[in-house]
């Protein structure tokens, strides 16, 4: 999942994990950004380096690039862990930083590593993962690293290992990105920036946009001449002892509502002609929830929309 | 005969003050020199940091500089700028009261262009010409002044730092960088002086093998790896940069400390920007707390896209609960209240509000913990459903701080 911070990317990805293993597949979601909004859609206070259970058949794990690097010097070069390597993660940080790749390396390496991990019988660990990926730019930098670091390193054991995580990257049965976007209009400029980037400079294919926050009913005139007429002053007082309630906000919110499902369709226009693949709407009122209810009733949604 | 306009214009704004509003954020912060707004991106930021510095030229006769970064372009086309790094934009006294404020002050809006901060502040701590040259120069400078965490935070604050310094403005107004973690500017300074002050580095930049012997376990294996994943002319640029580096060891810890304090002086207000959605939210709640930590003053919080109270309304609710689950409510509208409704049409209208009484809802709960978190201000701007285009669109939300 890719798009422009606050446009509910991790409550997306919470519940892609939700469609996942309710179709039961072993899944883990990984955090990149490692803030802990992943964790809390999946109803968990919080998740490490080390995957875990959050959800029947989901564990959930939060990238840190020091330990990733720590378990990649143990797996490739032997070296203990050791349970505080800071000043050592700190020159590599200064370094990883000013360099293309390395750290970038790391994101998607321990990814792709979960990806080819089996377990004792041979069996893929995980059947489906699911990224929570770091902000727009960030996440062409992680796509792109393996193909940016075989253009450096021409031989050896490491060139090897970069090939097979830049063929999984650009193998579109294996590995998508689906794009996260509001009805506004930065996030919807993003979206189609980073549509073309992923392609361009990263080889990636991008399957669908959800287009979350969505009014998706319309409010019609009839709609609103009944709202109207229920507040007209010759009819308020009885409306007000039959419906046991007041009707005097029903006008003012349904010409919210329908501005906003004008403003979200101009939005959703501006999507579908600036990318080539489903724009899949995620309506408005699964934002009243939060954390995991809300990431239940997005699914719910998502499976609505994929019917 | 523009002028003549123009004069007159401004002579109703001021003879019809009561209309105003108060702009009290305004004159609230007018007393600072600087304002800081920060929140996570998406929430309006960069928006709400030109309605402040309207608002602050709405309560006192100032020269308000708003310092943005990467605006929308609608919002970009409302204050008159254009790309990053291009000359500052005056928006006249008579031009703000023409869009609907009662200026006494002037605003000037400027985009941050954060490659020649980071060059400029080079320039400036350099011990020679020379130094400065190879380092700009340096491939490893290059990716580092845009890459590293923190690394546009720090710009910004350094240009913060460079136009309080010149005085030419009366108060700055910041719009943060957008930032994965908003923390990472107020923690940039320091970040920065790790880097270069780091002793550790030193092994890197020169033969003294000081320090490797402690590290060699993991050190070595690093540095073959270093050197296979990225060949011997990466490791040199990074040496020779490190090396020049520690020539301005000095000149950056000096200018993070200044900038550090000037941070923390009481001519520095921050104002916090959030939605209620839960992301941006919990981001406000840890940047808040993380101010506190960090004694640098919280002065505001600034909720952007609030859904209007009455949607909040219990008795709304009811009515609205009624229309949407009582089958029999159709025909009793028809016939008492009169009309050839459908069911659907009845059912609909219920539905609707009841979905946004449920976001109002959400949003009542999220205020009522946000007035727990701080003991300021908080000012609430409506959602708003057309994106701001105009410079009346930025004087109305200015209104509203």
């Amino acid at each position: 999942m890719a798009g422009k911070g606050g446009t509910g990317k991790s409550t997306v990805t919470a519940a892609v994990a939700l469609l996942a293993a309710q179709a039961g597949k072993r899944v883990l979601a990984v955090d990149v950004d490692a803030k802990g909004d992943l964790a809390r859609a999946l109803g968990s206070k919080g998740v490490g380096f080390m995957p875990q259970v959050v959800q029947p058949g989901i564990s959930a794990m939060a990238l840190q690039a020091e330990e990733s690097f720590q378990e990649y010097l143990n797996i490739y070069f032997k070296v203990p862990r050791v349970a505080r390597l800071t000043p050592l993660a700190r020159v590599f940080d200064f370094i990883a930083t000013g360099v293309p790749g390395p750290r970038d390396m790391l994101v998607v390496g321990k990814i792709a590593y979960e990806e080819r991990r089996r377990d004792r019988t041979g069996r893929p660990a995980w059947d489906f993962i699911v990224v929570d990926s770091a902000a727009s730019g960030h996440v062409v930098s992680h796509l792109a690293a393996a193909r940016a670091m075989l253009s450096l390193v021409r031989s050896g054991v490491i060139r090897s290992q970069v090939q097979w995580i830049d063929e999984l990257v650009r193998d579109d049965r294996r590995c998508t990105v689906a794009l996260c976007a509001l009805p506004e209009e930065m996030p919807v400029t993003e979206a189609i920036e980073l549509h073309g980037r992923l392609r361009d400079e990263a080889g990636v294919s991008v399957a669908a946009c959800v287009l979350n926050r969505m009014v998706t009913t319309t409010v019609s005139p009839a709609q609103r001449r009944l709202a109207q007429l229920l507040c007209s002053d010759a009819h308020i007082e009885a409306v007000r002892r039959r419906l046991g309630g007041d009707p005097e906000p029903l006008p003012d919110s349904l010409e919210l509502t329908r501005r906003l499902h004008e403003r979200g369709m101009e939005f959703s226009r501006q999507l579908r002609a600036g990318l080539p693949v489903p724009v899949v709407p995620v309506p408005l009122d699964t934002a009243s929830r939060s954390g995991l209810a809300m990431a239940r009733a997005v699914a719910a949604a998502l499976d609505v929309e994929a019917a | 005969m523009t002028t003549g306009a123009e004069r007159g214009r401004g002579g109703r704004a001021e003879g019809s003050h009561r209309e105003w509003p108060g702009y009290e954020m305004g004159a609230r912060l007018a007393s600072l020199r600087v304002v800081v707004c920060c929140g996570s991106g998406g929430v309006g930021k960069t928006t709400v940091s030109a309605a402040l510095a309207m608002s602050i030229a709405a309560s006192q006769d100032a020269r308000v500089l708003v310092l943005t970064v990467d605006p929308a372009k609608r919002l970009a086309t409302a204050l008159g700028v254009t790309m990053s790094g291009a000359e500052p934009v005056t928006l006249s006294r008579a031009r703000l009261r023409r869009a609907g404020l009662p200026a006494r002050g002037r605003v000037v809006a400027a985009t941050l262009d954060m490659k020649s901060a980071w060059d400029q502040m080079i320039e400036r701590v350099a011990p020679d010409r020379r130094t400065a040259e190879r380092i700009l120069k340096n491939p490893f400078y290059q990716r580092i002044s845009d890459a590293f965490v923190g690394s546009h935070e720090y710009a910004a604050m350094e240009m913060l730092y460079e136009l309080h310094e010149a005085g030419e403005y009366d108060c700055i107004v910041i719009d943060t960088p957008p930032s994965r973690n908003a923390l990472d500017f107020l923690e940039a300074p320091s970040r920065l002086t790790d880097y270069v002050g780091a002793k550790l580095l030193s092994w890197l930049a020169g033969p003294s093998g000081f320090g490797l012997r402690a590290m060699n376990l993991a050190a070595t294996p690093f540095l073959r790896m270093a050197d296979r994943l990225l060949g011997g002319e990466v490791l040199r640029d990074v040496s020779d940069f490190v090396r020049q580096l520690q020539s301005l060891y000095g000149g950056v810890q000096k200018r993070a400390r200044d900038v550090y304090r000037l941070l923390r002086s009481p001519e520095v207000g921050f104002v916090v920007v959030t939605t209620l959605e839960p992301g941006p939210f919990n981001e406000a709640e840890y940047f808040a707390a993380k101010l506190r930590e960090y004694s640098m003053p919280l002065r505001a919080i600034v909720v952007n896209r609030v859904l209007p109270e009455s949607l909040r309304d219990p008795a709304g609710a009811a009515a609205a609960t009624t229309l949407a689950d009582d089958p029999r409510i159709v025909e009793w509208i028809n016939t008492e209240v009169g009309g050839t409704f459908s069911a659907d049409t009845v059912r609909s209208v219920g539905r609707t509000h009841l979905m946004m009484h449920a976001l109002a809802q959400r949003d009542a709960r999220q205020l009522t913990r946000l007035e727990r978190l701080a003991d300021v201000p908080i000012s609430r701007i409506p959602l708003f459903t057309d994106d701001v285009s105009e410079l009346e669109g930025l004087v109305r939300i200015a209104g509203l701080l």
